[in-house]
């Protein structure tokens, strides 16, 4: 097992190696003085030219390009991400306001959306073609194609402005600091944002969950005869689990972007939020950052999947 | 007594080829295959309910100027936020635009966007696909890196990346989509390629002495067509619903362009959110229904082409 892992983690260093680079190009390529995000703003502002060719010189401008990527990379691995041109803040203090309030929206999406679509999946697939599950799948087909944002945009007239139950959008009012007070604000953007990801795992459980329940083992369970719920949940429902949780595993970098949108109608301060701003205002070493670091998500989450599959399924280390 | 059962198992299976040589001598046969496609789709409600609610709207947005005769372009400073009326079907805007005229002349490129950009795209994967996977090796190798440096960026991150480094514009964003879509549709080809390329009449063909492209093309790829149509559908969807995001972002297709998400663009004021409904709910409406029924003719496609589902 130890050995496997090994193994995915080394495959994952070239791959990583070879986008940091891309986004390494990019950041030369697009328009900018590489001093201007490598040295706090004020400084740059006073510095005099012959100064700052003598810390071009000391930063290692100067050296072949790959010299170069090879200084930047080592800042990025010992958290030195730049600064943002706009704001001039350091990018980690950016990233570390913002990364929160993303994980504490999607994180929450997350496990509701993955409750909510097994439990269905399950009961569409064990009825299947009763009426139950021929509307379960026409809800799923909504929840797919409704646009979220048109979705929250309902939802803030109908229960921010009209019912006035709920905040129209941020995060928490000032002077506010616990969980519970950021409830409030959590509501309606979790939901919404839970809502299509349901449709999805929904989907997914249910074709899972017919699978596995047509497969010889449920029958012998059957013919042991155990109760009925027991070889749903216990022997059908178990096998099922596991492109679920592939499934799962893959949607992890959601945590990051996934909810740039969301973010965007409920004026959440996450990290999404933060990314269309860079975008719009072209701050490219913010934008790369970010998009480096989404790409560190999906890496480590398609690690996770790798590892929990083989846990679960011997079938796949032994392969290999 | 063996003889004669033998004898009569012959005489039905006789029966069976003749009726089949008949039938293949009508020409009846060739359209067999495509006649049980056509009523496993129109078997499937939702199917017929989506291929109905899409080619409704695709018409209306072609034929935009035989039903409206309002130009979704001008600017009526005298009727600005008028509520939907005989006069404006779905109101006006800000800027005294038909919202309605601005519905259907927008949903021709947010058609041709999502779309142009999924067969585009399609193209695209399943040509890369069919043919790497077909000759293997190091072109084989390289395709699957590539695709997997686009893979390993969440989409909408990707999207707005190249968004920041290229610029706004229609065909930009086109453009994108495709450079981000053709992904996954080369992983569907190509995996089909794989398990098709050693089965025996490729076999065949190649000890015919054909060419490589030839086969891969004109003989492989019929065999996989099914998957990547429901496959295009999906991306069409999902095309749809991403420009809609973007341009209500403000970040897709530039303001000055109709689309239907421009359109949206306008409900991120709470006011207009509140007071007029008619610029913004009608739209999403749209967009919802169209995507809809791109899902639902999506999985009519899957079951229709399905061999393994007989109907």
């Amino acid at each position: 097992m130890l050995s496997y892992i090994l193994r995915r983690v080394l495959l994952l260093i070239p791959m990583a190696l070879v986008i940091s680079f891309l986004v390494y190009l990019g950041l030369e390529l697009t328009p900018g003085d590489p001093v201007s995000y490598m040295i706090p703003p004020d400084m740059y502002g006073s510095m005099d030219p012959e100064r700052l060719q003598a810390l071009r010189e000391s930063l290692g401008l100067g050296q072949p390009f790959i010299v170069r990527y090879g200084i930047w990379l080592w800042g990025v691995l010992h958290g030195n991400f730049g600064y943002s041109m706009s704001g001039g803040v350091p990018i980690i203090n950016i990233v570390g306001d913002r990364l929160p309030a993303t994980l504490e929206l999607s994180g929450i999406a997350l496990v509701l959306s993955t409750l909510i679509g097994c439990v269905l999946g399950t009961i569409s697939a064990l009825r299947r073609g009763s009426a139950t599950d021929n509307s379960l799948t026409v809800v799923g087909m909504l929840g797919v194609s409704i646009p979220e944002f048109f979705f929250g945009l309902v939802a803030i007239l109908i229960f921010a402005l009209n019912l006035q139950w709920l905040p129209v959008g941020g995060r928490t009012l000032p002077g506010y600091v616990t969980f519970w007070d950021r409830l409030p604000h959590l509501v309606m953007p979790a939901l919404v944002l839970s809502v299509t990801m349901t449709a999805g795992v929904m989907r997914y459980a249910r074709s899972s969950m017919l699978d596995s329940l047509n497969k010889e083992f449920i029958r012998t369970a059957r013919s042991k005869g155990l109760p009925e719920w027991r070889v749903n949940l216990l022997h059908g429902f178990r096998v099922a689990l596991t492109p679920v949780i592939v499934l799962i595993g893959f949607r992890l970098p959601v945590l990051i972007g996934g909810s740039v949108v969301i973010e965007q109608v409920f004026q959440w301060p996450g990290i999404g939020n933060e990314f269309v701003a860079a975008v719009r205002s072209q701050d490219y070493p913010l934008v790369m950052m970010i998009a480096l670091l989404s790409v560190v998500a999906v890496l480590l989450a398609s690690l996770i999947v790798d590892v929990l599959t083989a846990l679960i399924d011997p079938r796949v280390r032994l392969g290999r | 007594m063996t003889d004669i059962t033998t004898q009569r198992r012959r005489t039905r299976l006789d029966r069976q080829f003749d009726q089949i040589r008949a039938r293949e001598e009508a020409g009846l046969n060739s359209h067999a295959k495509g006649s049980r496609f056509v009523r496993k789709f129109l078997n499937n409600k939702l199917a017929v309910f989506g291929l109905i609610v899409f080619t409704v709207i695709v018409l209306a947005s072609v034929l935009a100027p035989f039903l409206t005769p309002w130009d979704p372009q001008k600017i009526n400073l005298r009727a600005i936020l008028k509520p939907p009326s005989w006069e404006h079907w779905l109101g006006t805007d800000k800027t005294g635009r038909d919202v309605f005229a601005r519905v259907l002349y927008g949903g021709q490129i947010s058609i041709l966007v999502g779309l142009g950009s999924a067969v585009a795209s399609a193209i695209i994967g399943v040509v890369i696909g069919c043919y790497t996977a077909y000759v293997g090796g190091w072109l084989d190798t390289i395709a699957m890196r590539v695709s997997e440096i686009f893979m390993s960026f969440p989409q909408i991150i990707l999207v707005l990346l190249l968004v920041a480094i290229t610029g706004q514009s229609l065909a930009n964003l086109m453009i994108i989509f495709i450079l981000t879509g053709w992904g996954g549709i080369y992983r569907l080809a190509r995996a089909r390629m794989l398990s098709l390329r050693e089965e025996e009449y490729v076999q065949a063909l190649r000890s015919f002495g054909l060419s490589t492209p030839l086969i891969a093309f004109k003989h492989i790829l019929p065999n996989a067509l099914g998957p990547i149509m429901v496959n295009v559908t999906l991306s069409t969807a999902a095309f749809i619903l991403q420009e809609a995001g973007l341009s209500f972002l403000g970040l897709g297709v530039p303001m000055g362009i109709p689309t239907w998400g421009n359109i949206l663009n306008v409900a991120q004021d709470l006011r207009v959110l509140q007071n007029n409904w008619w610029m913004w709910l009608p739209v999403g409406t749209v967009i919802s229904l169209f995507v809809l029924s791109v899902n639902f003719i999506g999985d009519g496609l899957r079951d229709a082409t399905d061999p393994t589902q007989q109907g």
